[in-house]
């Protein structure tokens, strides 16, 4: 039949007849279809309409229909959505007119009724003038669900400035008030996730309602969090999505400031920032991810404003929807901005001078903050089955919170803003008074415990978390695992107070402890065995380290790419780093490093530690641009998290001044050092491992520069800092009095410079593995100090085993071994072995 | 195929999706929104570019997600329309609430889509490579070149499949 159609179709119209009698002979219903193709072909039939056209006439005129739902009368319709159709309706026995959500087609899938019950939650737990309240909730007779929420009479935003000449501070009023909205929902831990100017609406008096929950996501539960994630990528409006949400990452409260960016943006510019019309996937995808949007407005300050809200990249953004209206409120007032435009290509040695002020992170811990403190509080007065109900929830706040500083979401830095820090002391008192509830209490003080130590404010944090372990005692017992989990938390604390012994001891105790209460491979003994491992690095135990970091390292490698796997490894990684296996080291943080990429993208700031970790190996190894190349990768991350005071950029400054130096470039490696001395300093305190780190790099370009009474005073104070810290004895005393040593050799006073160094290597053969780059530094330094003195059998001795250590490891070209062959060029001279100092020459000729 | 055993479980999901874009596009229909595009390729685009990055998709390659999307729109379509003319059997309990403009004729469009599928399974056991296209085109919006590759023959087989499904199947929901 086919074939005869294909053969007629395209013969003129009066030969198709005849064609096709002949060909089908007495087959009369043969000729039939034939023909009834042919005529079909000439017309136009349901397949030739746009699919779009058929599914509006499918789907339309499908509202349900009826005069009541649940003891409201159905007044009308007000629109349809994605999800459900909305009516007015009116209660009459309240007198008040609703709006009343229907799911249509619940039927359709099981997704479906869980996101309209989602709503329905968020909406139930937000209180606020500018969010609709829902009222009341039931199911049809047929098992429809439905919802009645407030009935607001207004116009989306996009319409109510499309017909109005609204001035700029009209605008951003309004713009404002959703603002709100979003801040209350993000104080409840509810992103929206799908902000468009259709999902707010303005009232003829000018107020503002935020609807359409229907793909909110509570921040809580990340855990699932990833599905729901994606189920609202699935379902979101690609011209406010933020560039995570087209990739498919997490999505936080980074991804509404995002959304409020764009529509500000539309307000501003009266279009989009990207036209996405008529763009292929791909396209779209590029233009969201890469492209710069266009300036909206040309008013400088709300362009800045604008674009630092719809930054690329989350952690660029306002940490915060909070950060983004004080900007707006900034601007209505005339204020400078919090704000600054972002600069490419962005260069540190730019940073200190330029004095960026930081956007502030602090607002979305802020919000958590309260959020748990609200929580709390609110626990006293519900009944304690409720409160147990939640307790899993409480849990995965905290957990959230804590990430917020560990790096598990990058959506907010730990700021200094002293604000969060009045928050903080807010959420102690409230704390203080759960007097009913110790051990809500005490897992409270730890966890405000463990924030105010990463906050870099130790001395709250001890009393927190000593008030937590007490708690912990007394509710749990004083063996215990929550006791154990103190213990790691103190332990941890002490090591950046110095006491290193006692955090040693707790850390012990604290594995111990775990062990009795759980297995050995269980997370929360792996946790204890960690720290532990944390502290014999820090006191320069590092082979005890590695010995005791294996276990773990092995027990996590079999669960795949996790954190704790990469948490173990960084930490036995760190181990080999001290204990000077390099090789073995860079491979390690290499492996961490991509892990952490693959958990959690790349600019996340446990990245920048892995940078900031492979560039000291590098540094280590001699090859110093390439050291720099890491820390200047690090510090891209890490300055724009953590601020322009947080010790861990301080860290950073460091690791890249040291580099710096070593390339001979002072002006610049000073203009960092300082600013990374100052805060150590305030963080620490002047007698700190800290300290003393940032001092010695500092006299090295003292020294570097021939400054020497500086010099000597920054190596002078290094030494005294390790010395006092590290009572036991430790290889960085032996760096100490090396370096100060290089000072005198500096002045030509040989003989000093020759006993600081035997010192140096006093303290090391206690510390250190006998074939350590350290040792044989220190001996290539003693043995040029004996050159000098004319003492060439012992200088032989010592230049030549610093030369045997170094030129097995070390970077061929680094200096010192250049100086060890020119010095035992001369030492053999000398000594009259022409051969000997031939072949050192030859080697340096190379 | 390969595909056809992940398909079911990414089809709950694409049900959902589609079900959606089919009632935003539907609704730009009824604003007469120019500026939006009105077609099934456009559709299946944002589709494909908000499920792209998911883990179900990941493996899969744009033209069988666009295939898949078109079968999920052929569903979604096909059961709404199923639905409703049983509602209306059903006995009318509600009263005319909301009244649409009848030019578009919902409910002819509905049987007459019906009459398709039905159709169309038929047609997919005497000219499954028929079947196919016409699904792929009609409901997902694929281009004739897309077509081509996934069923692997020329351009030219497609063009005149297109004529012969549409004129076969245009007869048999006239029968």
């Amino acid at each position: 039949m086919q074939a005869l159609f294909h053969e007629s179709a395209d013969l003129p119209r009066e030969q198709q007849q005849s064609f096709l009698r002949s060909a089908c002979g007495q087959d009369q219903a043969l000729l039939s279809d034939v023909l009834g193709m042919l005529d079909e072909d000439a017309r136009r039939s349901l397949l030739d309409s746009n699919v779009a056209e058929v599914a509006d006439r499918v789907l339309r005129d499908t509202a349900p229909r009826f005069q009541e739902v649940g003891r409201y009368r159905i007044l009308g319709m007000l629109g349809e959505g994605g999800m459900g159709v909305v009516y007015l309706a009116y209660r009459d026995d309240l007198g008040h007119r609703v709006a009343i959500k229907v799911l249509r087609d619940a039927w359709l899938s099981a997704p479906r009724r869980e996101r309209f019950a989602s709503e329905q939650r968020t909406l139930a737990q937000l209180n606020h003038p500018s969010i609709a309240q829902i009222y009341d909730a039931d199911t049809l007779p047929d098992g429809t669900p439905w919802f009645a929420m407030e009935y607001v009479e207004g116009v989306p935003l996009s319409e109510y400035f499309a017909r109005r000449n609204a001035t700029i501070e009209e605008r951003l009023r309004i713009f404002r008030d959703a603002c709100e909205a979003v801040r209350h929902a993000h104080l409840h831990a509810v992103i929206h996730r799908d902000l468009k100017p259709s999902n707010i609406l303005v009232r003829a008096d000018g107020g503002v309602r935020l609807l359409d929950f229907g793909i909110a996501k509570q921040l809580d539960n990340f855990d699932t969090g990833s599905d729901q994630t994606r189920t609202g990528l699935r379902l979101m409006t690609p011209a406010y999505a933020a560039p995570e949400q087209i990739r498919g990452e997490r999505v936080g409260v980074y991804t509404d400031v995002y959304a409020l960016g764009v529509i500000l943006y539309e307000l501003l510019a009266k279009r989009l920032p990207f036209d996405l019309s008529n763009k292929t996937p791909g396209e779209a995808e590029i233009m969201i991810t890469q492209q710069e949007p266009a300036k909206p407005c040309g008013v400088a300050d709300l362009d800045v404003l604008c674009l630092t809200a719809m930054h690329k990249a989350p952690e660029r953004r306002y940490a915060s929807v909070e950060g983004l209206i004080r900007d707006v409120d900034h601007y209505l007032n005339g204020e400078a901005l919090e704000a600054q435009p972002d600069t490419l290509g962005y260069r540190a040695g730019k940073f200190v001078r330029r004095n960026r002020r930081r956007v502030i992170a602090a607002a979305a811990v802020f919000i958590l903050i309260i959020a748990v403190v609200a929580f709390f509080t609110a626990r006293l007065a519900i009944a304690r089955n409720a409160a147990l109900a939640e307790a899993n929830r409480t849990q995965r706040i905290q957990r959230f919170m804590l990430n917020l500083f560990e790096g598990g979401d990058a959506e907010a830095g730990p700021a200094e803003s002293l604000r969060v820090i009045d928050l903080l002391d807010r959420g102690v008192l409230d704390a203080q008074a759960l007097k009913n509830e110790p051990a809500v209490q005490a897992e409270l003080y730890q966890t405000l415990g463990t924030i105010y130590h990463k906050l870099g404010k130790f001395e709250r944090a001890d009393a927190l978390l000593q008030s937590g372990l007490d708690e912990r005692r007394r509710v749990f017992g004083v063996d215990s695992a929550e006791s154990a989990d103190s213990l790691v938390a103190l332990g941890l604390l002490r090591l950046d107070q110095e006491r290193l012994p006692e955090a040693e001891r707790l850390e012990r105790e604290a594995v111990a402890m775990a062990r009795r209460h759980a297995p050995a491979d269980s997370p929360a003994v792996e946790k204890a065995t960690v720290a532990l491992g944390h502290a014999l690095e820090e006191r320069g135990a590092s082979i005890d380290a590695i010995q005791l970091l294996e276990e773990p390292v092995r027990s996590n490698s079999s669960a795949g790419i996790t954190p704790d796997a990469a948490s173990s490894l960084n930490e036995l990684a760190s181990a080999h780093f001290y204990a000077g296996h390099y090789k073995i080291a860079d491979a390690m943080f290499r492996r961490v490093l991509d892990m952490h990429r693959q958990l959690y993208g790349n600019r996340h700031p446990s990245v920048g530690d892995d940078l900031i970790n492979l560039g000291a190996v590098q540094f280590d190894l001699g090859y110093f641009s390439e050291a720099e190349t890491f820390q200047r990768q690090a510090l891209e991350i890490n300055l724009p998290y953590y601020g322009p005071n947080h010790p861990q950029t301080a860290h950073n400054l460091i690791g890249l001044g040291r580099a710096l130096v070593m390339e001979k470039r002072f002006d610049e490696a000073v203009t960092l050092l300082q600013q990374a001395l100052k805060i150590q300093e305030r963080v620490y305190g002047p007698v700190s491992r800290q300290v003393a780190s940032a001092a010695n790099e500092l006299a090295s370009t003292a020294l570097g520069r021939n400054q020497l009474d500086e010099a000597e005073a920054g190596f002078s104070r290094m030494l005294a800092i390790y010395r006092a810290v590290y009572s036991n004895g430790h290889y960085l005393i032996g760096i100490a009095l090396s370096n100060l040593a290089s000072v005198s050799m500096q002045r030509k006073d040989f003989a000093h410079a020759e006993q600081l160094y035997r010192e140096a290597l006093q303290a090391y053969a206690k510390t250190l593995p006998a074939e350590h780059i350290n040792v044989g530094i220190t001996n290539i330094k003693l043995g040029r100090a004996l050159l000098r003195q004319q003492k060439y059998v012992e200088a032989e001795l010592h230049s030549l085993q610093g030369y045997t250590i170094l030129s097995k490891q070390a970077n061929p070209s680094v200096g010192w071994l250049k100086n060890a062959r020119t010095d035992l060029g001369e030492i053999y001279d000398a000594l009259h072995q022409p051969d000997k100092a031939r072949r050192f020459r030859a080697e340096l000729a190379e | 195929m390969q595909a056809e055993h992940s398909e079911r479980g990414d089809l709950n999901y694409l049900f959902s999706v589609t079900y959606e874009e089919l009632r935003r596009l539907a609704s730009t229909v009824k604003r007469h929104d120019g500026s939006i595009t009105l077609n099934p390729t456009a559709l299946v685009n944002e589709a494909w570019l908000k499920l792209a990055s998911s883990p179900a998709f990941t493996t899969t390659s744009p033209l069988h997600f666009k295939r898949i999307a078109a079968r999920a729109m052929r569903q979604v379509l096909v059961e709404a329309a199923r639905r409703r003319n049983s509602d209306k059997r059903g006995g009318d309990q509600a009263s005319a609430l909301i009244t649409f403009d009848e030019a578009l004729a919902p409910l002819d469009c509905r049987r007459e889509l019906l009459l398709l599928d039905t159709a169309l399974t038929d047609l997919a056991r005497i000219e499954p490579r028929q079947a196919m296209l016409v699904e792929s085109r009609f409901f997902g919006g694929l281009e004739i070149d897309e077509i081509a590759e996934l069923l692997d023959v020329s351009r030219a087989t497609i063009i005149r499949d297109w004529r012969a499904a549409k004129a076969w199947l245009a007869h048999e929901l006239r029968r």
